[in-house]
């Protein structure tokens, strides 16, 4: 390889690339590889949130990002990109989600379109090093818990301070209203 | 789930693209961006608004710009250096925009020749290399001996590149002249230049070439070329090429990814370069018309 | 059986074009017997190259045999990939020349490439053999 290809134009994806791909260890051979990465490209469709070995997830992360920027630059009246979206995505309900749900939902964002997480390994059962791949915006309680130095930070101190200030302002004009009523 | 219960910590979440990304969208403003999310489904109505006044065709003319794609040996600080070097040169000399199958001839200063200059004319048959290092192939027949000769674009010896006939053929690579009868590759070194119409598109020419029986220098039945007429194979040949076929590499996203540049860096080269590159363009043009101007005296 | 045979095994390399021992070759010049033997369909064979690689190049000096005799050659064009600026061919050419290395034909009748000009001259020393002969009979540079 010394040239680029120029035949098609890509989307930048906003996630960092491997140099190389993973053979991820298939006795089919690429097309089983392929055939791999379909069932959890899929699934991640699918239930938006998986548990998995990190480098069959750091591999699907890639394609999953390339579908979706797909998506987002053709839209679904494009032939070639349906035909993609038809090989990678074996239920073909989902497909209808991609164009559906996902587009409208990843096509002002500015960022990667799925998060990859480092999950911990069960010793002695587990080897392999386990990650969570998410999609982004999906409905299920964040992974990473709220920072509790965060509150620490200057905006949230005054925030809090200001919000003490409103409530303690509110309560009097109650209080007022009460002593109002029972005056009368 | 035994997640929730223990710490994560992030990683890999593309600060760094998205700040560089945000940089480059700028020239839009960002009301208009939110504005037709709720009409149009597909990003494709999105996008027009950010116009440039670079040509969308400008990684077909001058594809050595892009840099290579392979991750490892991208240096940015290289490729710009490598840019501006290629632009100096384009300065001095005029690099006219060719492609593979197009006829051209070559003069070049050659310190073993006794005129110390050489000029070669064949057709181009393969186009390599990016930056400094792009390189083109061409062949000829001469004295019925097929000749090739490979020429660096940027080479500072070169001292003349001329398009006699811009065209284009069916493939990208048209290697299999070599395995084609002479008269396929066969050119008169005196050939005048064809000049196309202003504005023209590249005319395509659908030459089928019909190749030499066996033994071949490469096994043609297995490429997929669009240019070959019927090879007339036994069945076997054809059969072998189909249990070899990789029908699923075209279905391999990350694949086609690692080979191109994307369009957003494209675009970044590109808008760096192409003032000076049209700068240069414009300043041809004008040498062409004095060409033109210059030919009816020298009839006279 | 066919099955067997259609999807062998072992890997094999590109085809690299060198020029060396038990490679057929062309002759290009039109001494008779280099004439004969191409047109009898006897292309000579290369048995010894004179260089410490063994892989002959342009302006090489190899012993070739032709029609049972052993006879000296100069190559003078190879299939292989070139540098830059020079040209390939789609044959391996060469000239015979005897051991003074003057050229057994009169006249070569195929394109030269220019830079064989510097590396025969280069080769030749004053007592030894003149090989910028060949130069002379070469009827056209590429």
């Amino acid at each position: 390889m010394n040239q680029a290809e120029v035949s098609q134009l890509v989307s930048k994806l906003r996630i960092r690339i491997n140099p190389r791909h993973k053979n991820l260890k298939c006795p089919e051979g690429p097309q089983g590889r392929l055939n791999k990465l379909r069932k959890t490209v899929n699934a991640l469709f699918k239930y938006e949130r998986l548990e998995l070995n990190y480098t069959l997830a750091d591999e699907t992360r890639g394609y999953a990002e390339r579908l979706i920027s797909e998506a987002i630059r053709h839209g679904d009246t494009h032939k070639p990109t349906m035909e993609m979206a038809d090989y990678w995505i074996e239920e073909k309900q989902l497909i209808h989600k991609l164009f559906k749900v996902l587009v409208p939902r990843f096509n002002d964002y500015q960022t990667s379109y799925t998060m990859l997480y480092r999950a911990p390994k069960a010793y002695p059962e587990i080897v392999y090093p386990r990650s969570v791949l998410e999609l982004r915006g999906n409905p299920f309680p964040a992974i990473l818990p709220q920072r509790s130095d965060q509150r620490n930070f200057i905006h949230n101190v005054l925030l809090d301070e200001a919000k003490k200030a409103y409530r303690a302002e509110k309560y009097e004009e109650i209080t007022k209203s009460l002593e109002e009523q029972r005056d009368e | 789930m035994l997640l929730k219960t223990l710490n994560f910590h992030r990683f890999k979440c593309g600060f760094a693209p998205v700040l560089r990304a945000s940089r480059l969208f700028s020239n839009s403003p960002p009301s208009d961006v939110q504005q037709p999310s709720d009409e149009s489904i597909s990003g494709k109505q999105v996008k027009p608004e950010r116009k440039s006044v670079v040509p969308s065709n400008s990684r077909f003319i001058y594809p050595e710009f892009l840099p290579d794609p392979k991750i490892e040996w991208r240096n940015s600080l290289r490729e710009k250096l490598e840019r501006m070097d290629m632009i100096q040169r384009r300065k001095h000399i005029d690099i006219p925009e060719f492609y593979v199958g197009s006829i051209m001839a070559v003069s070049s200063s050659n310190q073993h020749a006794p005129n110390k200059a050489t000029r070669f004319v064949g057709i181009c048959i393969q186009r390599l290399g990016c930056g400094l290092r792009a390189n083109f192939t061409l062949r000829n027949v001469i004295k019925h001996v097929g000749t090739e000769m490979k020429y660096q674009l940027y080479d500072p010896t070169i001292q003349k590149i001329e398009v006699l006939r811009l065209e284009k053929r069916l493939d990208d690579e048209l290697l299999y002249l070599r395995d084609a009868p002479n008269e396929y590759s066969t050119f008169d070194e005196n050939m005048e230049v064809e000049y196309l119409p202003e504005g023209a598109p590249v005319p395509v020419n659908p030459e089928m070439v019909k190749l030499k029986p066996r033994p071949w220098r490469a096994r043609w039945e297995r490429k997929n070329m669009k240019g070959l007429a019927d090879l007339g194979l036994e069945d076997r040949f054809y059969e072998r090429a189909e249990e070899l076929a990789t029908p699923w590499e075209k279905y391999d996203l990350m694949k086609q990814y690692r080979k191109t540049i994307p369009e957003e860096e494209q675009k970044e080269i590109f808008a760096e370069v192409y003032s000076e590159l049209h700068e240069v363009e414009v300043m041809r043009k004008k040498l062409k018309r004095k060409k033109v101007f210059i030919k009816p005296t020298k009839n006279v | 059986m066919s099955t067997i045979f259609a999807a062998r095994q072992f890997s094999t390399s590109a085809v690299s074009n060198h020029i060396m021992k038990l490679t057929r070759l062309r002759v290009v010049d039109n001494s008779t017997i280099g004439k004969q033997a191409m047109a009898e369909g006897k292309p000579p064979r290369c048995i010894h190259v004179y260089n410490k690689k063994g892989i002959g190049t342009i302006g090489d000096k190899i012993m070739v045999a032709i029609k049972g005799e052993k006879v000296k050659a100069i190559i003078v064009g190879c299939v292989k990939e070139q540098k830059p600026n020079i040209p390939r061919f789609d044959s391996n050419n060469i000239v015979l020349i005897d051991d003074n290395g003057t050229p057994l034909g009169t006249r070569i009748n195929v394109p030269i490439p220019i830079v064989l000009r510097t590396i025969l001259k280069e080769k030749t020393f004053s007592k030894g053999a003149d090989y910028t002969k060949l130069l002379a009979i070469a009827s056209n540079y590429v």
